[in-house]
């Protein structure tokens, strides 16, 4: 007999479980809902940017054959947002509108062309207010504030300082400073937002199907603008195609659909069109930087100080997290002794972003990354070598604001992208207009404080366990396409050592699975990996037990080896099956649930206010190394080649993680080079997949993934966050490797081949000009 | 992209019949490949009634050798152009123009006829109803104002086909048919300088087949277009050139065609200084600034005007660096 080993299923090259129904099209998105009788739903939009609302005359609408209902900001006056203390938008406007394109009122009708007639014969009339499109205008004397509440526009001010700072700008022998804009960018998603909601009058009970990171925080708000028992509402999220933070609050579409739902008493189907999805927004703020460093001669940084303000758009979203992130993960990259951050978070007459991939310190650490690069020049130090002059000083370690560090894989991410892309030999000889830049980047592996403080665990995760030996795992994670269920089902099958295929999976369905926060943060592997490890060793517990009964041995002495139970003394053990039977004598089926909380030494600082946003549990880093060549004709730039690596803790699936990497640099591609959201007085010009210029495959260059494993001491299997912190790396590596090519360097975001010939030609009448 | 309103839809076998149904019925669009036509019908830019399918039309389908010229179709695909033999020897630049449009599902679908007819493009005009509306329209539709240039009262969409600037440099003739016959004219009389209404076919016209003449035949040429991306996107600029070198490498004959920079395809006039002189530094920098002066790039893409003629000028003279070597 040849020896029963336990299935492994960690750090194996793994397919997605749901893999099959995607490629072959079986699977089935918010929009594929559509049952027969379904009303097709469709916004009214503001055609102004800032106006008091006078009235929306809806009468013509309601009277059209076949409009079952119309309804505008009167429907409901509890509004929603993301965070407690910033919730003060509606599903439809109330008494202002505050962007072009904000839902003033929606229409449910039998289907998509008389629902556009109804909507042809809704009137607004509105009084036109002063509008802000830039950040500058926003925040200037004597301009009109969009919310009383806020005055000046400023949605949130931080403004704190950690060590010294004017010292250590008097220690520095250098001090060199840069300003940076960084465009708006969006996530651009494969899915247009859906959303579908089936209101059931006789119970006055909602069923609600949506696009979404975030079904938790969609049923809390649907409950809130629906005044509802949230007992009455169900929440499923079907297939999701991506989301990359655009879909980490509740949208003002999914909410739009069940208040319609109910006005018409029945079943509706709102899905909005690309552009709409560009309105409803949710990406990355344009963000303008101002940074100093101080430097010693020998590179070593002696402080930074930096003002981020960022245009917020209308209403708050995460906007107040966005701009704590920018300050707080500054930190727990490199060794930083004093730093200052001012950060502004203003309200504009534009539509609000949110939490886009690499939430908050994309930008910052663009510019950060840039200027340390122009320092390596300045002071002939190589750029890799002034990069390990500030490592933090080991894998243990606390920063100024209280990071809880454990593992720190970043110097082994610098000796990989140094050796691989031949650093040592290229840098410096690569010819006229081509270039080498290395950069790095840090993120968090979820965030240790919810949003939503409950005293509940951070996740829980529920294995059932029937008589057929099949084991179905019940989990409230929103599988998007990153890969979350099959992590899940990873880590389950792992601890029982039993092959992934005696799992299923079940996700997000409120009324079948455990509530989860949702899938932002980069918090579920960590948190729900961690979640499903206990579960499955709780099962594996009773499994024991009663292998042990049935053997009538020491439940120490069993030992499972995942399809077969035996116990040490015994010639004759147990298969699965027949340990299932005994587990379910006299209990029947059984369910066992696992949890995860974060420890609150990783809860972030006390030093200032906000100080919890940045706290996480463990924190992923990346180096990447980008070659670029620059035609000088035209002053496009070319990706030739991408060496990433990252210490993702460990890599679970190596499959996802070089995914995840890959897909990181194609998006850092976008922001870096092509993407950029542009306004003609508020309204958005670039709203479609022609002019907001995602890169295609043809960009696309050739990644080497470096995957580095520090194996985290509390992550699951020691796993951190593998999906956002590789794009944050690539932006500056590029933009740095555009200087090694060209002498200039960039500052501004993406590097449109006009920006880049007008910086080449405003340099070369300046030949001194010091990059 | 916005819903497709309903419409009703012809599929004629033949070239009269087309032209009879797309005289008789108001608010009618003829449409081939559609793969720009079909956007702006769901974006409310063009709202008719009946679209006139002219795919079925069997005799407008084939590349046919004639005399060492060449006749194309109009409802040759793109991808037909781009990988058919004799084109590619002998009008090169054509078929790369071809393989240059937007991505390789657009270039199975589109055919020669609709990129030669390719609506003006401006980013004020390419947007959706509700934009447009909000935005009061542009003088292209339904509106009085152009916002590119609010104070003129002329329209400049850019015309963006690849195909008809590297079909010009070969001086390419069309055939049009309309409900008056048939009229033979050169590819450059299909346009004038006017973004609103750039094609000069008479209602119920189309273009039936392009005619490439023998004697130009084998001209070396090249094409090539700025753009962010290296697919889908519609070009900045454009350039097409043939030139052709005769003894000791001195230029015989050389033609520049442009597309992207002005609402029709440009033609480069006053090139004939460069006949029977080699291209030099100095030669190569003049048609640069040639190309520069004549393109007229205005603010209808999110990129800069004066990028646009920077760049038109910079390809154009490295082509012709490249077809002189």
């Amino acid at each position: 007999m040849n020896e029963i080993k336990p299935s492994k299923s960690i750090g194996i090259r793994k397919s997605l479980v749901d893999g099959p129904e995607k490629v072959s099209g079986k699977a089935k998105y918010s929009s594929d809902f559509m049952p027969i009788g379904c009303l097709v739903g469709r916004i009214f939009r503001s055609p102004v940017a800032h106006a008091e609302i006078i009235k929306v005359d809806i009468e013509e609408a309601k009277l059209l054959p076949g409009v079952k209902a119309v309804i505008t900001g009167d429907e409901t006056d509890e509004p929603f947002g993301i965070l407690p203390i910033a919730r003060f938008e509606f599903p439809l406007a109330r008494d202002k509108v505050r962007y072009r394109g904000e839902p003033v009122a929606c229409v449910a009708a039998i289907d998509v062309e008389t629902a556009q007639k109804a909507i042809d014969l809704i009137k607004f009339k509105y009084k036109e207010l002063p509008a802000y499109f830039t950040s500058k205008d926003a925040m200037a004397e004597g301009t009109v504030d969009l919310h009383d509440h806020r005055p000046r526009n400023i949605e949130r001010e931080v403004d704190f300082e950690l060590g010294e700072v004017d010292k250590g700008l008097s220690d520095a022998d250098f001090v060199i400073e840069e300003s940076f804009n960084c465009a708006e960018v969006c996530q651009v998603q494969s899915e247009p937002h859906a959303a579908i909601a089936e209101y059931d009058a006789e119970r006055e009970f909602i069923t609600v199907r949506a696009s979404t990171q975030v079904p938790y925080y969609d049923h809390l708000m649907l409950a809130k603008v629906l005044k509802m028992d949230e007992a009455q509402i169900r929440v499923v999220k079907p297939f999701v195609g991506g989301g990359f933070g655009c879909r980490t609050e509740s949208l003002n579409v999914t909410l739009i659909c069940a208040l319609v739902a109910r006005a018409a008493n029945g079943t509706v189907g709102l899905t909005v069109s690309r552009e709409e999805t560009f309105i409803t927004h949710r990406g990355r703020p344009e963000t303008d930087i101002e940074m100093r460093i101080g430097v010693k001669k020998d590179g070593t940084i002696t402080a930074v100080d930096y003002t981020a303000i960022q245009r917020g758009g209308a209403y708050s979203g995460y906007g107040v997290v966005t701009i704590l992130y920018s300050g707080g993960l500054l930190f727990g990259l490199y060794d930083l002794t004093a730093v200052r951050y001012k950060g502004f978070r203003v309200l504009t007459n534009t539509p609000p972003p949110g939490a886009m991939r690499g939430h908050g310190i994309t930008n910052v650490r663009y510019a950060f990354e840039a200027l340390l690069d122009k320092i390596a020049t300045k002071l002939k130090i190589d750029a890799i070598e002034i990069r390990r002059k500030n490592l933090l000083k080991g894998p243990n370690y606390e920063t100024l604001n209280e990071m809880f560090i454990n593992s720190y894989g970043l110097p082994e991410c610098l000796d990989w992208v140094e050796k691989e892309s031949q650093w040592n030999q290229r840098k410096g000889k690569m010819g006229k207009f081509r270039g080498l830049g290395v950069a790095c980047g840090h993120y968090i592996s979820g965030a240790s404080k919810p949003v939503n403080w409950t005293g509940e665990p951070h996740a829980t995760v529920h294995l059932k366990l029937d008589w057929d030996g099949s084991i179905t795992i019940l989990t409230g994670a929103p599988e998007i396409g990153q890969g979350s269920s099959t992590m899940t089902t990873q880590c389950a099958a792992e601890v029982l050592g039993l092959d992934m295929s005696r799992f299923q999976i079940i996700t997000s369905d409120s009324k079948l699975t455990p509530k989860d926060n949702g899938s932002y943060s980069s918090r579920v592997t960590y948190m729900v990996g961690n979640a499903a490890i206990d579960a499955a060793t709780n099962l594996k517990k009773i499994l024991i037990e009663a292998a042990a009964r049935k053997l009538d041995a020491n439940p120490d002495d069993v030992e499972c080896l995942g399809e077969y139970y035996s116990a040490g003394s015994q010639d004759e053990g147990l298969t699965f099956n027949e340990v299932v039977t005994a587990a379910l004598e006299g209990t029947g089926t059984i369910t066992v649930k696992g949890n995860f909380d974060t420890l609150p030494e990783s809860w972030g600082t006390k030093k200032y206010r906000g100080g919890a946003i940045s706290g996480s549990m463990a924190y992923a880093y990346a180096a990447q190394v980008v070659e670029v060549s620059v035609d000088p004709d035209t002053a496009e730039i070319k990706v030739e080649k991408v060496w990433a690596a990252q210490d993702v803790g460990k890599a679970l699936n190596p499959l996802s993680v070089e995914g995840q990497i890959e897909g990181s640099v194609w998006m850092g591609m976008g922001q870096a080079i092509s993407e950029g959201t542009l306004y003609h007085n508020g309204l958005g010009i670039t709203n479609s997949m022609l002019d907001y210029r995602v890169p295609t495959i043809i960009e696309s260059p050739p990644i080497e993934v470096g995957i580095i494993e520090s194996i985290d001491p509390n992550g699951p299997f020691g796993a951190k966050e593998a999906g956002e912190t590789s794009l944050i790396a690539f932006i500056p590596a590029l933009t740095n490797a555009v200087a090694d090519a060209i002498g200039v360097r960039p500052t501004d975001l993406p590097v449109t081949p006009d920006k880049l010939m007008e910086l080449i030609e405003k340099n070369t009448k300046n030949e001194n000009s010091v990059t | 992209m916005e819903f497709m309103p309903n419409f009703k839809l012809y599929r004629p076998d033949n070239v009269d019949d087309a032209i009879k149904i797309k005289t008789e019925h108001a608010e009618v669009r003829f449409v081939a490949g559609g793969t720009d036509m079909i956007v702006n019908v769901r974006r409310g830019i063009e709202q008719p009634q009946c679209l006139v399918d002219l795919t079925s039309i069997s005799n407008m389908n084939d590349i046919t050798e004639v005399d060492g010229g060449l006749e194309i179709g109009a409802n040759v695909t793109l991808r037909n152009v781009q990988e058919n033999k004799f084109i590619r020897q002998n009008y090169p630049c054509i078929a790369e123009a071809a393989g240059s449009v937007a991505g390789p599902t657009h270039q199975q679908y589109g055919t020669v006829g609709g990129n030669l007819c390719l609506d003006t493009r401006c980013l004020f005009y390419n947007q959706s109803e509700w934009w447009r509306q909000s935005n009061d329209y542009c003088l292209k539709e339904r509106g009085d104002t152009c916002h590119v240039a609010p104070s003129g009262k002329r329209c400049f969409a850019a015309f963006s086909g690849d195909l008809a600037p590297s079909m010009l440099v070969y001086e390419a003739e069309i055939n049009v048919v309309g409900p008056s016959g048939s009229r033979r004219i050169p590819l450059l009389e299909l346009y004038r300088d006017d973004g609103m209404a750039h094609l000069t076919l008479e209602p119920g016209e189309l273009v039936e087949r392009v005619h490439l003449p023998a004697t130009l035949a084998g001209d070396p040429s090249r094409y090539e277009k700025a753009r962010i991306r290296g697919s889908i996107d519609f070009p900045l600029a454009g350039v097409a050139i043939r030139l052709r070198k005769g003894k000791s490498n001195a230029v015989e004959d050389i033609a520049i065609a442009l597309t992207a920079v002005n609402p029709y395809p440009k033609v480069i006039s006053d090139l004939q200084n460069l006949i029977d002189g080699k291209l030099s530094e100095d030669e190569l920098d003049f048609i640069r600034d040639t190309v520069r002066k004549q393109s007229k790039p205005m603010r209808t893409t999110t990129v800069a005007p004066w990028y646009r003629r920077r760049v038109v000028g910079a390809i154009a003279r490295r082509l012709a660096a490249e077809l002189s070597a």
